[in-house]
């Protein structure tokens, strides 16, 4: 299904090779996207946040080029969509799922205050905090999904 | 120079201030932390903090970050890491971390109270 089908109202769609200075540049774009949309800056606020830290994510871990990150939103309803796709590895896989499983149990904040104290104790450079930072602040249903060299994580927002 | 002699930083998008404040001290951190691995910056930084504390005998760091805008992931575990410092700490050697917020910049009303979490007493929303 093309994005044109999908979606009521407004939506942006980015490709681009993943490089680390894109990020903060993507993120303004998408804030302000979401700002004139809506004109609410916490929603705004929040999903730019959840973007970024996909992005960084998709950027640490990606296998190759071919980013891609999709904001699609309804005014009737208020909802946002975002997605984030990026080619990774079978072992990337893997381990996003593993760390996937362990940052979806446990009550939204618990599993965040958990993964903190795990993080300060991490040598490996890694924060793993990015997903149960958007679980815990954004409140939105995420989704993960892989399809072929394809892993895309799913936000929904609902107002 | 601030008394634990720490030097301010500038580097990229983010400038970090250590001064004096009272019998404490407070760091005041501007800017966006949205590099991919600011603990290079922060982990030295915050470490020095809590020696010259410990060893000086400082109750009180003030957390200023009215005017940062945006904290990547890995720049809270970065402050994690120094909060957690504190669960270990000796009790007569401990002190308060308070984080001054900006309430008008909407990630920090969510972000920052979740470490408070972290060790019991040791961190301070203001």
């Amino acid at each position: 299904m093309s994005i044109e089908s999908e979606v009521k109202d407004g939506y942006i769609e980015l490709r681009f090779g993943p490089r680390w200075k894109y990020i903060a540049v993507v993120r303004a774009f998408i804030q302000n996207f979401l700002a004139v949309s809506f004109s609410d800056d916490v929603r705004a606020d929040k999903i730019a946040m959840a973007a970024s830290e996909l992005l960084e994510n998709a950027v640490k871990y990606a296998n190759g080029e071919d980013t891609r990150i999709r904001v699609s939103l309804s005014s009737a309803t208020g909802d946002i969509d975002i997605s984030v796709s990026n080619k990774a590895t079978p072992e990337a896989m893997a381990s996003l799922k593993a760390m996937w499983d362990s940052v979806m149990t446990d009550d939204p904040l618990a599993a965040y205050v958990t993964k903190m104290k795990e993080a300060a104790t991490r040598s490996d450079g890694k924060s793993q905090l990015g997903l149960v930072r958007i679980r815990y602040e954004t409140g939105a249903r995420m989704t993960l999904k892989t399809e072929g060299e394809f892993i895309t994580i799913e936000l929904k927002y609902v107002k | 120079m601030n008394k634990l002699g720490i030097e301010s930083i500038k580097q990229g998008k983010v400038s970090i201030n250590v001064s004096d404040a009272g019998a404490g001290i407070s760091v005041a951190v501007e800017g966006d932390i949205d590099m991919q691995d600011p603990s290079v910056i922060l982990d030295p930084l915050f470490d020095k903090v809590h020696k010259g504390c410990m060893d000086s005998g400082i109750k009180s760091v003030a957390l200023d970050v009215r005017q940062l805008t945006f904290l990547n992931s890995s720049g809270i575990k970065a402050i994690a890491k120094w909060i957690m410092n504190l669960a270990g700490a000796p009790a007569d050697k401990k002190y308060v971390i308070k984080i001054v917020q900006n309430k008008s910049i909407p990630w920090q009303t969510t972000s920052l109270s979740t470490l408070t979490f972290l060790v019991p007493g040791a961190v301070q929303l203001e």
